[in-house]
C-alpha cells in the first residue's frame, strides 16, 4: 500500500503541472485586473500603463507563467519604465512556496487564502456531517420500509428539496427565521454574518450563525445523497449473502448495518470523495446571500477582479486536494471491500 | 399540488422546523431594537453600556491605504481614520480640517496664476501614536504617489505637481506644472504618516510591502482601524488620542454583505443600523420596515452615451438630427415616474448635481414623437421599404444598445426600444455583465471598443470638481492606444479645446463659464441624453442620530455619530 501512495502521489505530479498551465492561460484571458482599478471611473491611461508595467501584466504569458511557476529573484525588471531592466525581481514562484501577492489587497496570496480557509471549512464540514449522517438514517429507513407512507413522503420531500435553488431555501429561510421569527416575537436567528458585534466572536455566536447557512446547503444535497442510499441499500438487499446471512440467524441490525451498509457504501464513499476536496471552493451562493466570509465569496470576489494570483492559489488547492482525496478514496475502498487489493 | 398548495405547505414545513430550531439554540444576545420598538421607546446601547453602530457595505474595500486604492468604498472609508486635508459637508461645501483655512487668491494661499498652493496647517494635529502630523507627512505622500517603485493605483493628481516642500512644519507648499483647477476636489484624500513609511521605504525601496499598506492602524481621524477580517468585517474603534472632539460611538462595526436580499433582511431584522447603495425597488420596503432613506447627489447620473464616429458607429448617429429624434422619441419622465417610483428625474445637465456650472439650467427635451418623426424625415431616414424601419441610401435605422445586467438598466432598456420602434426606428438590446462590459480595449470590451451605437452607464464629472475628460480627441482608444478612454470615440475640436481650457482655469469665474459653453454644446449636439438622476442611496436606522451624508463622502461628521439612548 505504501509503495501504491507513493507512486501515485508521484503521478500527481505531472498531473498538477498540466492543471497549472491550462488554469493559467484560461485565467489569463479571463479579464483585465488593471481595468477595474478606476473605482467607478475607467483607469486613466497613463496609470494603465504604468501598472501593467510594474505588476508584470505586460509581459508575455509563457514569462508570466514562468515568474509565477519559479519566481522572478534570479532577473531585473524595468520599473520604472525607461526600457532599462533595473530592479531586482522579488517573487520566489510556487515551487518555492510563493504564491504571489494578490493584486486587488496588496497581500499575500496565502495569507489571503488562509483567512478565508476556516470559514469555509467550518461551514462546509459541518453541512456535510449533516448531510452524511441525515441521508445515511433516512435513506437507509426508506430502503427497509420500501413503499411505506413515510417513504413516499420522504421521497417527495426529496425531490422538492432537490428542485429548489438554493438561493431560494437561504433567502425565504432567512426571511422567515430572521425577519419574520422577530417581527411576531419569537426566538429568531440572525441573518447575516458570523457573530455579532454586541457579543463579540464566541463559539456560540458562529454556531447560532451557521444554522440558516447549514440548513441550507444541506437540503439540496441531502436529497441526492438520501435518494443515492436508498437505491444502493435496497441494490445491495437483494443480494444472496445478505439473504444467507438473514438465514444464517444474524441479528437484523447486524445484517443491515454491517454485512448491507458497508457494501453499499461503496459508491457513496466515491460521490464523498469527490465532493470533498470540492469542500475547499466554499459554497458561492450560500456564503454570498449569508455574508458568510468563506472561499467561494473570495474566488468569486478576485474572479470578478481578474485577480490571477489569487484566483490562481484557490484553483491549485482544490487541484492538489482533488489528487489527494482520490488517493485516500482508494485506500478507503480497500479498507471496505477485503477483495479490492492495490499491491500484488 | 398547485402552486400556492405548494409554497403554503413549504412555508408551514419552514415555520414549524424554524420553532424546533429556535427553541433548542442558545438564547439570542440582546441585538438592536426592531423598527416598532425603536419607534416605540428608545433603546439603551448593547452590552455594557457600549455604543456599537453596524454599517453594511455591499462590497468589501479592497484596501484601506490611500493611494493604493480607488474604490469607493475605501474611499469613504478614509475619513473615519484618515482625514483630508479639507473636506465636503452636506451641502458638498469644503471646510477645512488639517488646515487652518482653505487656499484661495483672497487669503493669499493661491497664487494669481493659478501654480502655488500655499497650505498652513493646524498645530494640534496628530497622529494615534502621539506623532504629530506635520508638513513633512503632505510632502512624503506626494514622494510615494509619483515614485515609480509604488504600485499606487492612480499618479492622479500627484502627477500634476512640481513640487511639495515644507518651509516650516506646518506650511506645505506646493506647486503645479500648469495651473490646475481640480485641486480642491482631487489633493490630500488622505495622507500617509511619513514616520512610519519613510524608513520602510527606505530599507526595500517601495512601501508596497508595508504592513500599514495592508493594515493601517496609525491613523488621524476620530476612529481607528481596529480589526479587518477579511470577507466578513472591519471593526473601528474610538480613537482615544484624537485630536478634536471626543468621537460619540465606541465603535463602528462594518459588515461585508454582497447580496441586495441580504442587505434588505439584515436592515428590516435591525441587524444594521445602515445600508449602502439601496435598489429602487429595495425603498418601499425599507420604508415600510421603519428605515429613513436618504439621497445623497453624488455628481453621478445615468446616461445614454451615443456613439458619433463615421468609422465605428451607425453612420445615422453622427447627425444632430437623429440624436435629437431620439431624445424627443423616449419618455424619460414616465421611466422615471414608473420604473424609479418617481424618486428621481432626468436630468438635462451632466453638471446635473452642481447647479453653479447647469447655469443658466438646461431644460430637457419634451416627449414629443411626432416631431422626432419630422426630424427623421427631414434627415432622409424614411422607411421606404414598408418594413417598419426607416432606412436611408439602402441602410436601415438599426442600432445595438448595450448595458451591463442591471435590472433597471434592462427595464430600461425595453422601454426604450418599444418607444424608438413607435418612430421607426429598430433597436437591438445587449446586456452584459459589468465587468465584461467595462473591460478594456486589449480585452476587447465591448463598450471599449465600440460594440454598441448606444451605451449606457452612469457617470458624471468629477466630482466635487467639475472636471471631464473622456471627450478628449486624443482618448479615442485604438491598436496603438489602446488605453484611451473615450470610448464615445467622439472627436469635438471645439469641444476639445473647451475640456482643456476648463482644467487650467483657476479663476472660478471664468471655469464656469467655459462649462457653461461645454453643457450647451453637449445639449445641442446631443452627445449625451440623461435617463435619471443617480444619487447614492442610504437606508438609516432612526436609533442612529447624527447622521449626515455628503455626497463626496459618507463620513464627515462620523465623529458626532449618535446611537439613541
Amino acid at each position: 500500500m505504501g509503495r501504491y501512495i507513493i507512486k501515485r502521489l508521484l503521478q500527481g505530479i505531472p498531473l498538477l503541472f498540466f492543471i497549472s498551465i491550462i488554469l493559467f492561460v484560461l485565467m489569463m484571458n479571463m479579464g483585465d485586473p488593471v481595468a477595474t482599478m478606476g473605482g467607478r471611473r475607467v483607469t486613466r491611461a497613463s496609470d494603465y500603463e504604468r501598472l501593467r508595467r510594474q505588476l508584470g501584466l505586460d509581459k508575455p504569458i509563457y514569462t508570466q507563467y514562468l515568474y509565477w511557476l519559479i519566481g522572478n529573484d534570479w532577473t531585473k525588471t524595468d520599473v520604472d519604465g525607461d526600457g532599462v531592466a533595473e530592479t531586482p525581481g522579488t517573487r520566489r514562484g510556487v515551487l518555492r512556496g510563493d504564491f504571489g501577492v494578490s493584486l486587488v489587497s496588496r497581500k499575500p496570496v496565502l495569507q489571503v487564502i488562509g483567512e478565508r480557509l476556516p470559514n469555509t471549512l467550518i461551514l462546509m464540514l459541518a453541512s456535510e456531517f449533516v448531510i452524511i449522517v441525515g441521508s445515511l438514517l433516512v435513506g437507509v429507513y426508506s430502503a427497509l420500509r420500501q413503499y411505506s407512507a413515510l417513504d413516499h413522503i420522504i421521497t417527495a420531500l426529496s425531490f422538492i428539496g432537490y428542485s429548489m435553488p438554493i438561493f431560494f431555501i437561504a433567502l425565504l429561510s432567512m426571511y422567515i427565521f430572521g425577519v419574520l421569527f422577530k417581527r411576531w416575537g419569537l426566538p429568531y436567528l440572525p441573518t447575516v454574518g458570523m457573530f455579532d458585534p454586541q457579543a463579540g466572536k464566541t463559539t456560540a455566536q458562529v454556531l447560532w450563525h451557521m444554522v440558516l447557512p447549514v440548513l441550507s446547503i444541506s437540503i439540496i444535497s441531502f436529497a441526492a445523497y438520501s435518494r443515492y442510499i436508498r437505491s444502493t441499500m435496497l441494490e445491495v438487499l437483494g443480494q444472496d449473502y445478505i439473504r444467507t446471512a438473514r438465514a444464517k440467524g444474524l441479528p437484523r441490525r447486524e445484517v443491515v448495518y454491517v454485512h448491507a451498509l458497508k457494501n453499499a457504501s461503496l459508491p457513496i464513499v466515491t460521490v464523498v470523495g469527490l465532493d470533498l476536496p470540492l469542500l475547499l471552493g466554499g459554497a458561492v451562493v450560500t456564503e454570498r446571500i449569508f455574508a458568510w466570509p468563506g472561499m467561494g465569496r473570495l474566488f468569486l470576489d478576485h474572479v470578478s477582479r481578474s485577480d490571477l494570483p489569487v484566483v490562481m492559489g484557490i484553483l491549485m488547492m482544490i487541484a492538489t486536494a482533488v489528487v489527494v482525496f482520490q488517493i485516500l478514496t482508494d485506500i478507503v475502498y480497500a479498507w471496505l471491500d477485503p477483495r479490492i487489493r492495490y499491491e500484488k | 399540488m398547485n402552486a400556492k398548495r405548494f409554497v403554503l405547505t413549504f412555508v408551514t414545513a419552514m415555520v414549524i422546523f424554524g420553532f424546533i430550531l429556535t427553541a433548542c439554540g442558545p438564547k439570542p444576545v440582546p441585538e438592536g431594537p426592531t423598527v416598532e420598538e425603536t419607534q416605540a421607546a428608545p433603546v439603551q446601547p448593547g452590552d455594557g453600556g457600549r455604543k456599537v453602530a453596524t454599517l453594511i457595505y455591499t462590497q468589501e474595500f479592497d484596501n484601506l491605504a490611500p493611494l493604493y486604492t480607488d474604490m469607493w468604498f475605501a474611499w469613504t472609508t478614509w475619513q473615519m481614520f484618515l482625514h483630508w486635508a479639507w473636506e465636503f459637508d452636506e451641502k458638498n461645501e469644503p471646510f477645512p480640517r488639517l488646515v487652518t483655512e482653505i487656499p484661495s487668491q483672497e487669503n493669499g494661499g493661491l497664487s494669481a496664476d493659478g501654480r502655488t498652493l500655499t497650505m498652513k496647517l493646524r498645530d494640534d494635529i496628530k497622529w494615534s501614536d502621539g506623532t504629530p502630523v506635520t508638513a513633512d507627512d503632505f510632502v512624503f505622500t506626494w514622494e510615494m504617489a509619483v515614485s515609480p517603485n509604488n504600485t499606487v493605483t492612480s499618479t492622479y493628481p500627484y502627477d500634476k505637481i512640481e513640487s511639495v516642500t515644507a518651509p516650516d512644519p506646518q506650511t506645505v507648499v506646493v506647486t503645479f506644472a500648469e495651473p490646475f483647477a481640480p485641486w480642491l476636489a482631487t489633493l490630500w484624500h488622505g495622507i500617509l504618516p511619513a514616520h512610519i513609511l519613510r524608513p520602510v521605504y527606505e530599507a526595500e525601496g517601495t512601501i508596497d510591502n508595508a504592513e500599514w499598506i495592508k493594515t493601517p492602524k496609525v491613523g488621524c481621524g476620530p476612529y481607528l482601524l481596529d480589526t479587518w477580517e477579511s470577507g466578513s468585517y472591519a471593526r473601528f474603534v474610538r480613537n482615544e488620542n484624537y485630536w478634536g472632539s471626543r468621537p460619540i460611538l465606541d465603535e463602528i462595526f462594518i459588515r461585508f454583505v454582497p447580496d441586495d436580499a441580504s442587505q434588505v433582511a439584515a436592515l428590516q431584522a435591525g441587524d444594521a443600523d445602515l445600508g449602502t447603495f439601496i435598489a429602487y425597488s429595495d425603498i418601499p420596503t425599507l420604508q415600510q420596515a421603519g428605515l429613513n432613506i436618504v439621497t445623497e447627489p453624488s455628481g453621478y447620473n445615468e446616461w445614454m452615451f451615443f456613439l458619433v464616429n463615421d468609422q465605428v458607429g451607425h453612420p445615422a448617429l453622427t447627425d444632430v438630427n437623429v440624436r435629437k429624434a431620439i431624445a424627443l422619441s423616449i419618455d424619460r419622465e414616465a421611466i422615471n415616474r414608473d420604473l424609479l417610483l418617481g424618486l428621481t428625474k432626468p436630468p438635462a445637465s451632466f453638471w446635473d448635481a452642481m447647479p453653479f456650472y447647469n447655469d443658466p439650467p438646461l431644460q430637457n427635451y419634451p416627449y414629443d414623437p411626432e416631431e422626432a418623426k419630422r426630424l427623421l424625415d427631414a434627415a432622409g431616414w424614411v422607411d421606404s421599404d414598408g418594413d417598419g424601419v426607416r432606412d436611408k441610401d439602402g441602410i436601415p435605422l438599426e442600432l445595438d444598445y448595450g448595458t451591463t445586467i442591471r435590472e433597471i438598466r434592462q427595464d430600461v432598456q425595453a422601454v426604450v426600444q418599444q418607444q424608438l420602434a413607435q418612430v421607426g426606428i429598430k433597436v437591438n438590446l445587449y446586456s452584459v455583465e459589468a465587468d465584461v462590459y467595462f473591460a478594456s480595449y486589449g480585452e476587447e470590451g465591448p463598450a471599449a471598443t465600440g460594440q454598441y451605437d448606444i451605451q449606457q452607464w452612469s457617470d458624471g464629472p468629477l466630482f466635487p470638481d467639475a472636471d471631464l475628460y473622456y471627450w478628449l480627441c486624443s482618448e479615442i482608444p485604438s491598436d496603438e492606444y489602446p488605453a484611451g478612454s473615450n470610448w464615445f470615440y467622439l472627436c469635438d475640436e471645439e469641444l476639445d479645446s473647451l475640456i482643456q481650457l476648463q482644467a487650467t482655469q483657476v479663476n472660478i469665474k471664468e471655469r464656469q463659464q467655459t462649462i457653461s459653453k461645454i453643457n450647451q454644446l453637449f445639449y445641442d449636439k446631443v452627445y449625451i441624453l440623461g435617463l435619471w438622476q443617480d444619487p447614492d442611496i442610504y437606508a438609516v436606522n432612526p436609533r442612529l442620530k447624527n447622521v449626515k451624508f455628503s455626497g463626496v463622502t459618507m463620513f464627515f461628521n462620523i465623529g458626532e455619530w449618535d446611537l439613541a439612548q
